[in-house]
């Protein structure tokens, strides 16, 4: 496992920004979701050790996040805010923060050059970071965690402020680390189908609590016990023959559900071509990233009220 | 080793040490420094001015001490010099107040503190690069005055070498206070210039008020000396070189320097725990 923890718990005066939080996260591109004030942040600092737990435990990569030094060895964090120091080069920094980590100063200046070759900053590498675009910093920002060669990348809304062909190039970025195989990442981010697109597995968190975990593809594709409906014509005909059928009919701004039932398959076919319809699609229901966070937060939300 | 589209190898050596990590802060520190133009001027101008007043005062110590014996105390001099006061603070205030305070102002303290290093190691790191500047001006000139008073046949030999170790004392002691005070100021504000206000503050502030009002008539009390950071380092040097006793206690001095000093380094330390390294 990559991270393992077990009532893992962070108080902050009255607030428990982390509660109770018991999660077993496997290797491979993991995204971290939730809304604001959802525990991601407090989360994350305890795993890269830099807070301490008021209860619980954990491990990542195999060490206690009691002892954070031997973690961070093995993480590359990006943060999301600016974070360079600006009267530095390129080149510099990141040979810098590898020196920082432990690489001797011939080893960081390869690497340097290697990871900036990597994340697409070439000539502009010798410039000072205060000149450099907000693109430019960012990808700075994923070289500068990727020079000591980590195990695990932390990467803290990684697209945030990038206009799209720099979100473009930052998500191909990521994409490839998490399919090298030979890495892992987890990914916090509000932009889900950032997530969507990088991530295997997903930890929705809220109100400091894991309220789902899973194969993203599983999580998206529900239960099983629903059937997704895409038809092009008239929507108001076809589902009245599904409900007359007997079938009960959701209608969603995704297309129809209906829960499975023997026949059902059968009577859309029939209600299509009563009604002049043309079923598109009809399948196990596909959810967005959106949809099902969306959905899950609603159902805490319902509970717990 | 190379990383190369569309995969990349791994790492092949080792990491090195903590150690080598606050060093490779340490060294990169200390050449940003020494590229910067205030900081180029007030470790030139200040280490220059600092040596000369010290080697001049020295020359001058039989007239302005006449008829005293040769011996370590005329060592005092230079050292009491305010020159060094006056350039000690003002290294301090360029290239100190913005150690801490620049790191947090651009947030790059987040990049520090999710390497592999403590909370303390970068305090430590940050306390030699200005613990190295401050002793180019704190340190370096006395004895570079004690060698010249030697090799000029000013003060025999067996006196110019004492001279040299309790100049080094004296001058850690004056690095190590403006060292930790220093990065405490540093470490609580993100603008360099409230750290660097503070650090004038406290010397000039204390040193010249306490300094009038001790010597006034109507107060004239010296107990105030004890106020002032420069005149407790002043009554220790005292004792150091054998020269006439301050009107304070050295050792009640030197327990509040090192009082201040102990104070000054816990609450940085504490402050950069506190510091939010992940934030989003």
């Amino acid at each position: 496992m990559l991270v393992e923890t077990a009532g893992l718990t962070k108080v902050f005066g009255e607030v428990r920004a982390v509660d109770d939080l018991s999660v077993a996260i496997p290797e491979g591109a993991i995204g971290l979701v939730g809304p604001n004030g959802a525990g991601k942040t407090t989360f994350l600092r305890l795993l890269l050790g830099l807070l301490k737990p008021t209860a619980g435990r954990g491990r990542v990569l195999g060490h206690d996040i009691f002892d954070g030094i031997p973690i961070r060895e093995q993480v590359g964090y990006m943060p999301e805010h600016d974070c360079l120091l600006p009267e530095m080069t390129g080149i510099g920094l990141v040979a810098y923060m590898g020196r920082v980590s432990g690489l001797d100063r011939n080893t960081a200046m390869s690497r340097a050059h290697d990871v900036l070759q990597f994340v697409g900053v070439e000539e502009e590498r010798y410039r000072k970071i205060a000149e450099y675009s907000t693109g430019m910093k960012q990808k700075i920002k994923l070289a500068q965690a990727m020079v000591h060669d980590p195990k695990l990348y932390i990467f803290d809304e990684p697209t945030t402020g990038l206009d799209p062909r720099g979100r473009r190039e930052m998500l191909d970025l990521l994409r490839l680390i998490a399919r090298s195989g030979e890495r892992n990442l987890i990914l916090s981010s509000h932009l889900l189908p950032d997530v969507e697109t990088i991530c295997k597995h997903v930890v929705i968190l809220d109100g400091g609590h894991q309220i789902a975990a899973g194969e993203l593809q599983r999580l998206l594709s529900g239960a099983g016990d629903r059937l997704r409906i895409d038809i092009r014509g008239n929507y108001g005909d076809f589902a009245r023959h599904l409900t007359d059928a007997g079938f009960e009919i959701e209608a969603t701004p995704r297309g129809l559900k209906s829960p499975r039932r023997p026949g059902l398959e059968a009577e859309v076919f029939r209600a299509a071509r009563a009604s002049g319809a043309e079923v598109r699609y009809l399948g196990s229901e596909i959810r967005s990233l959106e949809e099902l966070f969306l959905e899950i937060l609603d159902r805490e939300r319902a509970g717990g009220r | 080793m190379s990383i190369s589209l569309p995969t990349y190898k791994l790492r092949e050596t080792p990491l090195l040490g903590r150690r080598q990590r606050v060093l490779a802060i340490v060294s990169t520190g200390l050449r940003r420094e020494f590229r910067r133009p205030a900081a180029i001027f007030a470790i030139g101008v200040g280490s220059v001015i600092t040596t000369v007043t010290s080697i001049v005062l020295l020359l001058l110590a039989p007239l302005l001490l006449p008829g005293q014996r040769l011996d370590l105390s005329f060592f005092f001099l230079p050292v009491s010099s305010p020159t060094i006061l006056f350039f000690v603070t003002l290294m301090a205030s360029v290239v100190g107040a913005g150690l801490i305070s620049d790191d947090l102002d651009s947030m790059a303290i987040s990049l520090y503190l999710s390497r592999p290093i403590s909370h303390g190691d970068y305090v430590l790191a940050k306390a030699a690069i200005l613990g190295t500047l401050v002793a180019t001006i704190a340190i370096l000139p006395l004895m570079i005055t004690a060698i010249v008073a030697g090799l000029l046949g000013l003060f025999p030999w067996d006196v110019v070498l004492p001279a040299i170790g309790v100049s080094i004392a004296v001058g850690i002691l004056l690095t190590a206070f403006y060292t930790t005070i220093t990065l405490f100021l540093s470490s609580m504000t993100r603008r360099k210039a409230y750290a660097a206000a503070g650090v004038f503050a406290i010397t000039f502030g204390l040193t010249v008020p306490v300094e009038v009002l001790a010597s006034q008539g109507s107060i004239g009390n010296p107990v105030l000396l004890y106020l002032s950071p420069w005149d407790n380092f002043l009554a220790v040097a005292r004792v150091a070189f054998g020269a006439a006793p301050a009107p304070i206690d050295w050792s009640a001095s030197l327990g509040i320097l090192l009082l201040i000093m102990v104070l000054a380094g816990l609450v940085t330390n504490a402050r950069m725990r506190s510091m939010e390294v992940v934030a989003g």
